[in-house]
């Protein structure tokens, strides 16, 4: 529906993103990449999951338990990767405080530890609206648009860029509570994120229904907040601490 | 609060120069992109070029034909390229510098004047701009004049010289994703292989460039870009120098001026040589070649000697052979990066946008893990090394992985709104 509509679709999905990227990412250049390696990623284990799955599709759209499985293997293969992607990330910090040392210059503050962590999130939310959203949007920017039978109240670009947004949401701010539970060493954190993940795709599987897009992006939406919330205050927590260790 | 001034980590600026790199060759792949999705409902433009001289492509060929002919259209396009590099080496090898020079000037006048035209004549077909002959005729005479100036004369902003060489990598980047499909990628392919061959084996034309320049320390007359360099303002050393260096090596001592007098045989006389001297030479004698400098307290930065590539880009208006370098290092420590392995990338992420734009993204994040970790090899192996193999293997690779594999499934999940 003409080009306004097209990049409006675009922003629905990655405005925050962008936000977050002018305003913390660009400035260090080491954050843009990660952020282009974090994508490159989590682009990796879509092809692969694609791969394996490719013999089996296209799957029969009217049952909705295959994509019950097809959810929770890529779900378990991400999280899988995510672990990987952190001892990746422990071996560079480990690198970079030996290169900090030798040029006599401060460790990397835990600031800049958890910038890396949402850059690396980053990656992975703008890895999901990307592929998920803004590759399917071509159609968008011309005269028409195009509806979903299960869901036929808005355009499907819509509905997908507003999913896009809350899972943008989630992965971002996942991979800094990820990376600072395994670092602490805290179990609870550590199962949280998968099953926050499991949860939001899981939620996806309520579209099915007809008209269940109406119930199941605001739940979508609620995993969104819950993640937001629980990162805001583990980090506050924290960086309180650390301030406290630092100045005493 | 006492922590607002604690001191910075080397976080802040670590990995500056690669995204100095990095900036402008998604800028050029960025506006290729765009030129071929609002270009390209005109797709009978076809060029004949000495690219498609032993075969042009219809659809109604076999896919067995098609791959014959265009495995020979690019062995006919890599045969007139390595006859036109070794000419180049002869040339050079006769000190001919002059001719180069002007042969440079030349080549960049008929791109931003020739291709930049007929372009812009598309763009005028497409969106019915009014504009009359004479003034267009005037402002693209402009546009070119000034172009070749800027690339060649040393003098301008820099802004502008590294936006007209980004300009020329957009405009053969756009003329070769006109031709056929199959001979596109069998293409890149080719000149991938032919890039490798060229620089690594002790025959290859731009090894033998590489080492006639560096054992007579000048330069080649090329079309390169470099990337503005990166000052230092290092509190520790209390005073703003610029790291200068070409060997890796970490030293905090000053260092010698014999090691750097083979440093530069890479003055490219360009804007940047200018700009470093301006601001900041330490012993404030701007040495024509060398310059000294103390070392601010060692990052260890990239160096690597020049890497040479040449590209010959073709098109059936005349031959044009732009003298191109791969990656390397400047004398001022920036990263600099051949005209020709814009353009190639740029044809890549051109042709997977004639697909879809989901081929595009991941073509476009397998171009930059390549120059990652073409950088990465550069800074271990210090030697010359081909910047177009593994981007352009990686790409190629993502691309059919994308168009067979990711679109399907992603299309199924995203039409029945499941998504992880």
């Amino acid at each position: 529906m003409t080009v306004a509509a097209g990049i409006g679709y675009a922003l629905v999905a990655l405005g925050p993103s962008l936000a977050l990227f002018v305003s913390v990412i660009s400035k260090k250049p080491f954050l843009i990449l990660t952020l282009l390696s974090s994508t490159l990623v989590w682009l990796i284990s879509l092809i692969i999951l694609s791969g394996i799955w490719r013999a089996f599709l296209p799957l029969n759209s009217a049952t909705w338990w295959p994509f019950a499985i097809l959810l929770f293997t890529s779900v378990a293969f991400q999280e899988g990767l995510r672990l990987l992607f952190w001892k990746v990330y422990k071996r560079l910090e480990d690198i970079m405080d030996a290169f900090a040392d030798r040029v006599s210059k401060p460790r990397l503050y835990l600031t800049d530890k958890m910038q890396i962590a949402l850059a690396g999130g980053l990656g992975h939310g703008v890895a999901h609206a990307v592929f998920f959203c803004l590759s399917l949007l071509t159609p968008a920017f011309g005269p028409a648009t195009y509806f979903v039978d299960r869901c036929s109240q808005i355009p499907f670009f819509l509905v997908s860029a507003i999913i896009a947004l809350a899972f943008v949401m989630v992965h971002t701010f996942s991979m800094v509570i990820a990376f600072n539970s395994y670092a602490e060493g805290n179990k609870v954190d550590q199962l949280f994120v998968p099953v926050v993940h499991l949860a939001a795709g899981m939620m996806t599987l309520i579209n099915f229904a007809s008209g269940g897009c109406i119930v199941g992006i605001p739940l979508l939406y609620l995993m969104a907040i819950l993640t937001l919330m629980h990162c805001g205050r583990m980090v506050s927590r924290r960086l309180t601490e650390n301030h406290r260790q630092g100045s005493s | 609060m006492a922590q607002n001034q604690r001191p910075t980590t080397f976080l802040d600026s670590f990995g500056e120069e690669i995204i100095r790199i990095l900036t402008p060759v998604s800028i050029c792949m960025f506006l290729v992109v765009l030129l071929v999705s609002i270009l390209n409902s005109n797709s009978s433009a076809s060029v004949t070029s000495i690219a498609t001289i032993a075969y042009s492509e219809t659809s109604s060929d076999s896919s067995w034909d098609k791959f014959l002919g265009a495995l020979l259209n690019s062995l006919a396009f890599v045969a007139v390229v390595t006859v036109a590099t070794f000419i180049l080496v002869l040339l050079f090898y006769l000190r001919c510098t002059k001719f180069l020079k002007i042969y440079m000037g030349f080549s960049s006048f008929v791109v931003l004047g020739f291709m930049g035209g007929e372009i812009a004549l598309f763009f005028i077909e497409e969106f019915s701009v009014p504009i009359d002959c004479i003034s267009y005729l005037v402002v693209l005479f402009n546009f070119a004049v000034v172009g070749v100036l800027a690339v060649f004369m040393s003098k301008m902003a820099i802004l502008v010289t590294q936006g007209y060489l980004v300009l020329i990598g957009m405009f053969v980047a756009y003329w070769f994703t006109l031709l056929p499909e199959w001979t596109t990628w069998v293409l890149l392919v080719v000149m991938a292989l032919y890039d490798l061959a060229a620089v690594l084996l002790p025959v290859g034309p731009l090894r033998l460039l590489v080492e006639l320049a560096m054992s007579r320390d000048e330069d080649i007359p090329a079309l390169v870009y470099e990337a503005r360099p990166v000052t230092h303002h290092d509190s520790g050393s209390g005073e703003n120098t610029v790291r200068r260096r070409v060997w890796r090596e970490r030293r905090n001592v000053r260092h010698d001026s014999e090691d750097n007098s083979n440093l530069d045989g890479n003055v490219v006389s360009d804007s940047n040589s200018t700009v470093v001297a301006v601001q900041h030479c330490h012993n404030g004698s701007i040495i024509a070649r060398v310059e000294e400098g103390q070392v601010s307290e060692g990052n260890a930065e990239l160096s690597a000697p020049l890497i040479d590539h040449r590209m010959n880009g073709q098109d059936g208006m005349s031959t044009e052979s732009l003298v191109l370098e791969g990656m390397g290092l400047g004398s001022s420590g920036a990263i600099k990066l051949g005209l020709g392995d814009f353009i190639f990338y740029s044809v890549l992420v051109g042709r997977a946008a004639m697909y879809d734009f989901m081929t595009v993204y991941a073509c476009y994040l397998a171009i930059v893990a390549g120059l990652g970790i073409t950088l990465m090899l550069l800074a271990f192996y210090q030697k010359a090394l081909p910047a177009l193999p593994v981007s352009i293997a990686l790409g190629v690779l993502f691309y059919f992985l994308t168009r067979f594999l990711l679109e399907v499934f992603i299309v199924q999940c995203s039409l029945n709104l499941v998504m992880f």
